[in-house]
This record gives C-alpha cells, sequence and structure tokens, in this order.
C-alpha cells in the first residue's frame, strides 16, 4: 500500500498555565495515497492538533511524522512538506492576503519562486477547479463565505500539492457553503487525484469518504468505511459528534423495537431502510 | 458612520492613463507636482493648470469626482489663502483694520498659494483614480528595490507585504467594526451623544473587542502565510511582471513637453 | 397581544457601504407576546436586515416598527430605550465582550440601561443562576474562557437587560454539537423562567421545528409566509425554490409515501416520526 503520510505513535503536548496537556496522545496512523479521509471529533478532541502535525506546522513531542518518506523534523525540508500537505483553516477571512482573487492565488506559488508564466496557469486551473474562475478579479471580502473558502482551496491547490487538509472548512459557512465545499473536495479527489483529509464534527460530510477516524481525548476510537463508524450512534453521540437527523431517527427506530438497518446516511436510504423494516414486520 | 470612509479611490474606465505603467505614473505625477511648484509667475502657473486640466479629461473620470475632493480640502484652502492674505505687507494697501491690512501682493500671494495646492490634489487624484491599491503597492515595491543594493531588501518586501495585506483586511477591519459597534448599541451602549469624554470612553467597547479580534486575525493569517511556504520574501517571484509599452514613453514624452513649457515661460517671462 | 407589529418595512442600503448587504422590502407582519418565532432565509435574504430593526439599530427607510402599539421612531433621541425591550444578539456574540471579567461584561447591558447597585447585581446572578454560569465564573476574565463559554457569557448579557422581546442571529453558528445544544437549552431556560418573546433566525430546519410555533421565510427581501411550523413545512416544493428546505425527518416521509406507505405527511420531528410509524406498525399488527 502505497502511503502518502505515515504517523507513528505521536504524541504532541502543550503547556497551558503550567499544566502539561497532551493534546494528542500515542496516536499511530498511515493515510494511503488518493484517498479521501474523514477525521471526526468535537471541539478539544485533538484533531485540529493532529492537522497541524500532518505538515509540520506543529512538530511531534514524540513521535515521528512521515511525509512522503520526509520527516516533518527534518527543517532542511520545512517549505517542501508545507507545499506536498496543504491546508485550508476554519475562518475563510483569516487566511486570504491579497485584496485581488488572482493574486491571492498567486501566493504560495510566487513564494515558490515558480516562474510567472508557469504561476498564471496554475491560477488559472487552480481557480477552474473549485469553481471560481469568473471570479478571479474580485475583492475577497465581495465573496460569500463559501467562495472565499473556495478562493483559499484554490491557493493551496496552486502549489500543486499530494495531499490537502482542511481543518473544519465548513465550521462558518451557511449550508449552500457548506454544500459547495464539499462538493469541491469530492471533485477534487476524483478527479485530480488529490489526498484528501477533511477534519469536522458534522457526520453527514463523511458519508462519502473513503475512510471516517473518529478522535477523542487526544485518541482515535473508532477507524474505519463511514458504514462501520456510523453503526455505533451511540458511541459517536456520547463523544460530542453531530449525528445527522436521519441516523437519530433509525437509532430511536431501533430502541423503539424496529429492526432497522442503521448504518445508512442519505435521505433516500433511510427511508429504504424504514420501508424494508415495516415489509419484514408483515411477513 | 463608518460607512464614509472609503479606501481606495480607483475608478474603473480603459483611458491612456489607466492604461500606463503605475511606476511610470507615480513618477511623473511626482515630476509634475515639483514643477508646478516651481512655476513662479502667472504665465507658468496659468500654464500649469491648463495643463492639468487637460490630464483630468484625458483620465476620463467625471469631473464631479475631483470636485469632491476638492470640497474635502476646502478647509486648508481657505486657511491658506487667508495666511497669505495677511502675510505681505508690499504692494498697494487694499483695505486696513486695526494692525492689519491686506495688500495687493497679499491678494496675488493668496490666489497664487491656493491655486498650486488645488493643481497638487488634482494631479494626486488623477494618479489614485487611475490606479487600482494593488498596483500602486506594486509599484511602490518596485520603484523601492534599488534599495535591496544597499542591504534593504527585505525591508523592501516587509514594506510591500505590509501594504498589501493592510489593503485586504482594512474592509474587513471596517465591517468588523460596523458589527461590534452595533453589538454594543444594542446592550443600550450610547455612543453618539455625551460630551468629548464620554465619548472617548464609550470607545472602549468597541475598540477592546476589535483589538482583540485583529491579534487573533494576525496570528491566524500568520499560520496559513506559513502554510502557503511564506518565508520572508526568500527567492520569491512575481506572477504579474510589470512591462514598459509604447504608452509609458508617450506619457513621457507628453509630460516632457509639458514641463519644458513651464520653464520656457519662467525663463521667458 | 400583539407585541411587535411591523409594517411596510422596506430599507434599502446606499452602495457606499462597505458590508455586504442585503435589502429589506415592503415586509409586514405581527408578533403575539411569548411566541417563539423561527426566521429561516438563505444568506441575503433581507432577514438579518430586517431583524436589526426590530430594536432600532437600522431605521426603515419607509414603514414602522410597532412595540406595544407604539412607533419605535416616535421619537429618535429616545430610541435607546428600546433596546431594552427588544434584546438582540449578534451571530458570533462573542466577538462584543470586552470587560475585564465576566460579571462586569454581564452588567454592561443593564448599566446602560440606569440599573445599579442591588438590582445590577441581583439581575447579573439571576440570569447567571437561570443560563448555568456558576459563580467561579464571575470573577474570571472573558477571554480566557473557552469559544462556547463565551457565547454563554455573550447571550446573558443580552438577557440581564431582561428584554421582553429576544433576538437571536443564528445563536448556534460556528458551535460544536455540544456547543449547539447548550445554547438551544440556555434560549429554553430563559424564556421558561421569563415569559419573553423568541424570535430566533437559523439554518437549521430540524432546530426551528422542534422548538418554534411560527416560521416566518424571508427571500430576495420579501415575506415569502408566515405562518404556523406546519403550515410552512407543508409546502417543501416553495422552499426548495428558494433554497430552502423541510426537516429531513419529513423528506424520509415524503420518500416513504411516495412508496406507497400509509403515514401523514406532517411529521417534522424525530420524536413525532417515531410515534407515527409505532403506530403505524400496531395498526398493522391489528389487521
Amino acid at each position: 500500500m502505497d502511503n502518502i503520510i505515515e504517523i507513528k505513535n505521536v504524541t504532541y503536548k502543550y503547556t497551558d498555565e503550567d499544566k502539561t496537556v497532551a493534546a494528542v496522545n500515542r496516536v499511530s496512523l498511515n493515510i494511503e495515497r488518493g484517498s479521501f479521509t474523514v477525521i471526526l471529533g468535537h471541539n478539544g478532541s485533538g484533531k485540529s492538533t493532529l492537522a497541524k502535525l500532518l505538515n509540520g506546522l506543529n512538530k511531534p513531542t514524540e513521535g515521528e511524522v512521515i511525509v512522503d518518506g520526509i520527516n516533518t523534523k527534518d527543517e532542511k525540508y520545512e517549505l517542501e512538506i508545507k507545499r506536498r500537505v496543504g491546508m485550508v483553516f476554519q475562518n475563510p477571512d483569516n487566511q486570504l492576503i491579497a485584496s485581488v482573487v488572482e493574486e491571492d492565488v498567486a501566493f504560495g506559488p510566487e513564494n515558490l519562486g515558480i516562474e510567472p508564466q508557469e504561476i498564471r496557469k496554475r491560477v488559472d486551473d487552480a481557480l477552474k477547479s473549485v469553481g471560481m474562475y469568473e471570479f478571479r478579479k474580485s475583492a475577497p471580502h465581495k465573496l460569500s463565505g463559501g467562495q472565499k473558502q473556495r478562493v483559499a482551496i484554490a491557493g493551496i491547490i496552486a502549489m500543486t500539492p499530494s495531499c490537502i487538509v482542511l481543518d473544519e472548512p465548513t465550521a462558518m459557512l451557511d449550508p449552500k457553503g457548506r454544500s459547495e465545499i464539499i462538493n469541491t473536495l469530492i471533485h477534487l479527489n476524483k478527479d485530480k487525484k488529490i489526498t484528501v483529509i477533511l477534519i469536522t464534527h458534522y457526520m453527514e460530510e463523511a458519508e462519502t469518504a473513503d475512510r471516517v477516524i473518529v478522535m477523542n481525548d487526544g485518541e482515535i476510537i473508532d477507524d474505519g468505511t463511514p458504514k462501520t463508524v456510523f453503526k455505533n450512534v451511540k458511541r459517536l453521540k456520547e463523544v460530542g459528534l453531530d449525528v445527522p437527523q436521519t441516523t437519530e431517527l433509525l437509532y430511536a427506530l431501533n430502541q423503539n423495537g424496529f429492526k432497522v438497518d442503521t448504518n445508512v446516511i442519505s435521505v433516500e436510504d433511510t427511508a429504504a431502510a424504514i420501508a424494508a423494516a415495516l415489509e419484514d414486520k408483515k411477513d | 458612520m463608518l460607512n464614509d470612509i472609503t479606501f481606495g479611490q480607483y475608478y474603473e474606465s480603459r483611458s491612456p492613463i489607466h492604461r500606463t505603467d503605475p511606476r511610470v505614473k507615480i513618477v511623473l505625477t511626482f515630476i509634475l507636482i515639483v514643477f508646478i511648484f516651481l512655476s513662479n509667475n502667472i504665465y507658468a502657473l496659468i500654464f500649469s493648470a491648463l495643463s492639468v486640466l487637460a490630464v483630468l479629461l484625458v483620465s476620463r473620470v467625471p469631473l464631479k469626482m475631483y470636485l469632491k475632493n476638492m470640497k474635502a480640502i476646502l478647509p486648508i484652502l481657505i486657511f491658506t489663502a487667508v495666511i497669505n492674505l495677511f502675510y505681505s505687507s508690499k504692494g498697494t494697501v487694499l483695505l486696513s483694520f486695526w494692525k492689519i491690512s491686506i495688500t495687493t501682493a497679499g491678494v496675488y500671494r493668496a490666489v497664487f498659494t491656493s491655486l498650486r495646492i488645488i493643481l497638487l490634489i488634482l494631479i494626486s487624484s488623477v494618479l489614485t483614480y487611475t490606479t487600482t491599491p494593488n498596483d500602486l503597492t506594486d509599484a511602490i515595491e518596485s520603484l523601492c528595490s534599488p534599495l535591496k543594493y544597499i542591504g534593504l531588501k527585505s525591508a523592501v518586501h516587509t514594506l510591500a507585504m505590509m501594504m498589501t495585506i493592510a489593503l485586504r483586511f482594512i474592509p474587513t477591519l471596517i465591517e468588523e467594526a460596523e458589527k461590534i459597534m452595533n453589538a454594543q448599541k444594542a446592550r443600550g451602549a450610547d455612543i453618539e451623544s455625551g460630551n468629548l469624554i464620554e465619548r472617548v470612553k464609550a470607545l472602549v467597547p468597541i475598540l477592546i473587542p476589535l483589538l482583540m479580534s485583529s491579534v487573533r486575525r494576525a496570528y491566524e493569517l500568520a499560520e496559513a502565510m506559513e502554510c502557503r511556504c511564506y518565508n520572508g520574501g526568500e527567492g520569491k517571484t512575481r506572477m504579474k511582471r510589470m512591462k514598459l509599452s509604447v504608452i509609458d514613453l508617450r506619457m513621457s514624452i507628453y509630460s516632457a513637453i509639458l514641463c519644458a513649457g513651464i520653464i520656457l515661460l519662467n525663463v521667458l517671462i | 397581544m400583539t407585541i411587535l407589529e411591523v409594517k411596510g418595512l422596506t430599507h434599502t442600503y446606499s452602495e457606499s457601504s462597505a458590508a455586504v448587504t442585503d435589502a429589506v422590502n415592503d415586509v409586514s407582519f405581527g408578533i403575539e407576546k411569548g411566541e417563539i418565532i423561527g426566521i429561516i432565509g438563505h444568506t441575503g435574504s433581507g432577514k438579518s436586515t430586517l431583524v436589526q430593526h426590530l430594536n432600532g439599530l437600522l431605521k426603515p427607510t419607509a414603514g414602522t416598527v410597532l412595540f406595544k402599539d407604539e412607533d419605535i421612531w416616535k421619537n429618535p433621541k429616545e430610541i435607546r430605550k428600546i433596546r431594552s425591550k427588544v434584546g438582540l444578539v449578534f451571530q458570533y456574540p462573542e466577538y462584543q465582550l470586552f470587560e475585564e471579567t465576566v460579571y462586569a461584561d454581564i452588567a454592561f447591558g443593564p448599566k446602560n440601561m440606569g440599573v445599579s447597585g442591588d438590582e445590577l447585581d441581583g439581575r447579573v446572578r439571576e440570569i447567571c443562576n437561570i443560563i448555568g454560569i456558576k459563580d467561579e465564573y464571575l470573577e474570571k476574565s472573558p477571554f480566557d474562557l473557552s469559544g462556547g463559554e463565551k457565547r454563554r457569557v455573550a447571550i446573558a448579557g443580552v438577557m440581564a437587560m431582561k428584554p421582553e422581546v429576544i433576538v437571536f442571529d443564528e445563536p448556534t453558528a460556528g458551535l460544536d454539537p455540544r456547543g449547539r445544544e447548550d445554547v438551544m437549552n440556555i434560549i429554553k431556560n430563559y424564556r421558561e423562567a421569563s415569559d419573553a418573546t423568541v424570535i430566533i433566525i437559523s439554518h437549521s430546519m430540524e432546530d426551528m421545528a422542534a422548538l418554534a410555533d411560527k416560521i416566518l421565510v424571508m427571500n430576495k427581501g420579501k415575506l415569502e409566509l408566515f405562518d404556523t411550523v406546519e403550515n410552512v413545512f407543508s409546502q417543501g416544493e416553495r422552499l426548495r425554490a428558494m433554497g430552502l428546505n423541510v426537516p429531513i425527518v419529513t423528506r424520509i416521509f415524503a420518500e416513504l409515501i411516495r412508496r406507497g406507505i400509509n403515514l401523514p405527511e406532517n411529521v417534522f420531528t424525530v420524536e413525532a416520526a417515531v410515534e407515527a410509524l409505532k403506530k403505524l406498525k400496531e395498526e398493522d399488527g391489528n389487521a
């Protein structure tokens, strides 16, 4: 198996008011190249700290993070690691640097010293891949939250990363903005073959992922396909995750003596599961 | 009340002045300002005024926008004119009261100085109306680039980066200040009335949250920049390269003719 | 009793405004005392502009806002008084915190209203009691709290003014599930303790279904619908045309009905859905 990121027994500690806290505690994890992985967890579960460990923004207190064979502690490759593992944050306003969209997208490649014609090409391609090309001359503050976040993603794509990590990119967006971002990510993963690691507390965003990892108190408590992970509704609720209403309904039905399949998320699948359970009863 | 602040006065058009390289525009504006100040007789100054008028027309920016700028500096204009009016004691006395007298030389001086200031503001307005704030920033960085040969390279880059970020965040911060102001007003804060001290005190509930949020933004922005391989400008390239073209040459020649005209009028009359 | 009445409200922004803003066009409705009103509409539909008129932060370009049958702009100099009667909790209210202690920040609103001494102290403690801010937090700096705690303090700051109508603009935005649940509980607790009229702007149809008596739908600056939860959510097609939707449970039921299963359409919450399905199962069993 070709792993783009290997996390080997990593602990990350920080000091808060004289107390040492392990935000990430002895985590081992491999991310397969080309995969779409969702990391779920509530605020303070350590998921954001883990994200920053992936591109060397945080350096492990113990253990190692290996990106494409390079250790993130290796200072020689500081920039190269950040180029390969691009990162998008929660607040779109605080990651756009220039007051014209295309100039903002050019910021990464410019820092890397790419030739001007090549930058132009990359900027246009990146903006097209997130569906923001027609806004290339706009000022960021005139855009909606979802549009700004797509520009932020384009800014990362323009650095031609092999992997993109997004730390709660939809938390501040309205439903329309949220679906814009999720669709963009699916497109980048499927069509551009970019490895995606999406960190979120919305379970429904994990529906189309290849793999779901659940974090709590700095540790991985579950890891598998969406279907296997979502079976355990009770546990997900216990660790403070946002369980979609479809799952909630199926779970409630099960507790009320219905025998329904609980590992589905979409409205259609849920209806089908309920219909199937009702059919069973009749037999 | 923050709505009144407009930042950057760019007026979109495709005039020859708009299409001139921003670096050339900055340099020419500077030279023209110097020559306007060198106009030492009324003929040279009238020639300058006509030249500036020509530039305004070529810029294809509505004249009323220039007038708006004039209105803003009216107090300064009146103040300078009045000072100059009383300053000179030469010439025929036109009016005299108490210890002050107004002379023909004083009137001449007042008109002369006011006209210079008006021309100065107008020609600078041409620059800001026809150049986007971004282009201005890039041009200043480019014009400052010779400084890197005397060991100021990172200073030039830092300055340019600061200007870029300021341009980007001023609208965001204005919007945020408005939101905070509304939130405090909703809690009954009285911002509009009271004496000066009360008004300054009333700003605290707005300034502290604004400061806190700016610090947070700065921190997050720094992290985001790091993730986009920002390295203090080391080895940085630019997507857009400014290139001089025929239009820049033409603009330079026109400007040279204007300057020559001013010198001739200065010397001959 | 009609506590708030909006008549022909129109608001247009001047172009120079820095913020991305949304206009409101000829909106009229009335709200009865004690009701819980949900306002839905996509971003830019005018809902934020609308609610800023209810406490006089914005002045209508045309039309009037009546609080207990009196025009709030009757005497513009007195406009500040309406702010203690109609409280407004903005989006991300934690960014309004500024005082040195949690106590002082909660006291800021009532103090501006001229409340002082024992009454002020009583108000702060009463509100902290209702929404669960512990005593030991009162002397802390609000900036040392977690995101969810900050929001709780900021909401308390508006509630401490004891408004008769309290408006929340997306009170749960950006919070994780636990934070969201906390905020929804705070709103419920406050309402039980004060019988205030509550207006909530939200993107969550599920929250609206669980909480609201009536729903007001804004679209492109116009009031599109203002009716009971049942009557609004029965118009799925119309809502979808505006970029909105009905609660997920309602969508599941619509799909089941389409599959020929005999279920009611007016089901909006998980509890109601379980009840309806249980009933269906029993009927089948009897048949």
